[in-house]
């Protein structure tokens, strides 16, 4: 992705990002390193020693929206891959190769009976090495990592 | 445009400030977004952030500095997009069933009521802790050292509830299945089986309490299976049903996930990959640096504690050895008494750098039956990382 391409993603997600404001923020910024950082916090934190007095326990798990960069593949990526794991299982991994991308696309259908044809594929493949592949490098992996 | 770029950029048109009154958790850096994020879930403190859904939860560096690792911040990994959030303990139940005589169904007080309670410190770690150091990287949970945690448990004895449910002759393995559940049918389950010997040992046991307290929801509350000095992906939580089996177990997360190369060490060739697998079973011993920080202040003349711990699958720990000068000289390392044959066992050297400059810091321990760690190691799944540590730091 071109810088100028990523700057276009990054103001677009922002614009969705604005566009989800309603209650109080969890964003914070971490001025001593220059960086503001997304942190993630949970909108309800029942201490441990809670459940004694209540025997229904329950949490609230965060909710992150991620942003999609727009790239070829990224409709089928949004409909097919989202609906059972978040884009961090993407974007946590290393950039790896497309034979690499393309193992664990098919891996996704194949194995997890994602609901994706051969073409659909071939686009997500498309999509997770547009947003973190490069060339050459990466094994091709197993199961149950 | 690098992430700082993009700040500056949403920094100058403003946006930061209207980010700031959002209610949803949005990741500003998003599909940017480094692999040094932290989060914070329900009952946990921040801890690194690799996945959010289903979450992925590193414990940082800093808490090893305790034998045992906090509830609020011990690592987190769950498989299935579905993960329980609610549990009402007026209505749960674990159920025992399959070939056994008196099919049981136990509440969470009954367990605390009706069972001898028993206590263990052990150490539980993730197949893939460290998967991010081996080369060629390979696909999966991209984990620094902190997917592994110490802590007391307490429950009650698989054993104790099998005798109880009395297991019919001819008993093969015991299938272990939590809450969690598939996002689609074709998903399968997450279901672990052990075979009914090592189940019935004496050791396994379904744990109510961790470290004391009631486990947080992400790392299995109510109850969760402890295999001591067994891979975490053994550990099932949110337990909910025990099944005993006249015929060996099967399914997708045993048979085709979790396996190891069966030669020693579970490790094979990228360019030659092994044909026998079998699942992966006990820890291998490994040590992991806890000081210093790789970022903390040195100075010549200033004596430094070198810290770490290091546990195996039971046999015990014997020797720490460690390196200042990148392997060419080893001396023992201090060993803190044992707390437990499954705890992980501290160890200390003091150093004292004479001069300024980039110096390796390394540390191999050898168990009580002789097994050390690798020189080097590979997997196509990347599990059961036990390659000696380095860590460079600088004097200055």
């Amino acid at each position: 992705m071109t810088p100028k391409t990523k700057s276009l993603v990054l103001s677009l997600g922002l614009a969705t990002l604005v566009a989800g404001c309603g209650r109080p923020s969890n964003v914070s910024k971490e001025t001593d390193q220059g960086i503001a950082n997304a942190k993630m916090e949970s909108t309800s934190d029942l201490k441990p020693d809670s459940k004694a007095d209540n025997p229904v326990h329950t949490i609230v798990m965060p909710h992150d929206e991620p942003l999609f960069p727009p790239g070829p593949g990224r409709d089928e990526f949004v409909t097919a891959c989202v609906v059972c794991h978040s884009p961090r299982y993407i974007t946590m991994q290393p950039r790896f190769s497309q034979a690499t991308w393309l193992g664990e696309v098919n891996k996704m259908k194949d194995t997890y009976g994602a609901h994706i044809s051969d073409e659909q594929v071939l686009r997500i493949t498309d999509y997770v090495f547009a947003i973190n592949g490069k060339a050459g490098t990466g094994h091709k992996g197993a199961y149950g990592e | 445009m690098n992430r700082r770029g993009f700040l500056q950029l949403v920094g100058a048109t403003g946006a930061a400030a209207l980010a700031a009154s959002c209610n949803r958790m949005n990741s500003v850096v998003g599909i940017l977004s480094s692999p040094s994020d932290l989060a914070r879930f329900p009952e946990k403190e921040e801890m690194i952030l690799l996945t959010d859904r289903p979450p992925q939860l590193e414990t940082p560096l800093h808490y090893f500095r305790q034998d045992l690792t906090p509830n609020e911040a011990f690592f987190v990994r769950w498989h299935l997009e579905g993960i329980p959030t609610s549990v009402d303990l007026r209505t749960f139940r674990v159920n025992v069933s399959g070939h056994v005589r008196q099919p049981l169904q136990l509440s969470v007080d009954d367990l605390r009521s009706q069972f001898q309670p028993s206590s263990i410190i052990a150490v539980n770690q993730c197949s893939g802790n460290s998967r991010s150091f081996f080369e060629p990287r390979v696909p999966g949970g991209q984990w620094k050292h902190g997917a592994v945690g110490n802590a007391k448990w307490t429950g009650v004895h698989v054993k104790s509830i099998l005798d109880r449910a009395q297991v019919k002759s001819g008993a093969v393995d015991v299938s272990f299945n939590g809450l969690d559940a598939p996002p689609l049918p074709s998903v399968a389950d997450f279901v672990k089986a052990l075979s009914i010997e090592h189940a019935r040992d004496g050791e396994v046991m379904i744990a109510y309490a961790m470290n004391d307290q009631p486990l947080p929801m992400v790392n299995g509350f109510p109850l969760r299976l402890v295999v001591p000095g067994w891979y975490g992906t053994y550990w099932v939580k949110a337990l909910s049903d025990i099944t005993v089996l006249p015929q060996p177990f099967s399914n997708f997360w045993t048979d085709k996930a979790y396996r190891i190369p069966s030669g020693p060490n579970g490790t094979e060739s990228p360019k030659d990959l092994a044909k026998d697998t079998v699942p992966i079973n006990r820890f291998n011993v490994r040590s992991i640096f806890v000081r210093p920080d790789p970022d903390e202040m040195l100075h010549p003349g200033m004596r430094i504690e070198i810290e770490g711990v290091a546990f195996d699958s039971g046999y015990g720990i014997r020797r720490v050895e460690v390196s200042t000068d990148g392997g060419a000289s080893w001396a023992d390392a201090r060993l803190d008494p044992e707390i437990g044959k499954y705890s992980w066992r501290r160890w200390r050297a003091s150093w004292t750098p004479r001069n300024r400059g980039q110096f390796r810091l390394m540390a191999r321990a050898t168990n009580a039956v002789g097994d050390a760690q690798s020189k080097e190691q590979w997997n196509r799944s990347g599990f059961m990382w036990n390659v000696i540590q380095q860590v460079d730091v600088k004097v200055e």
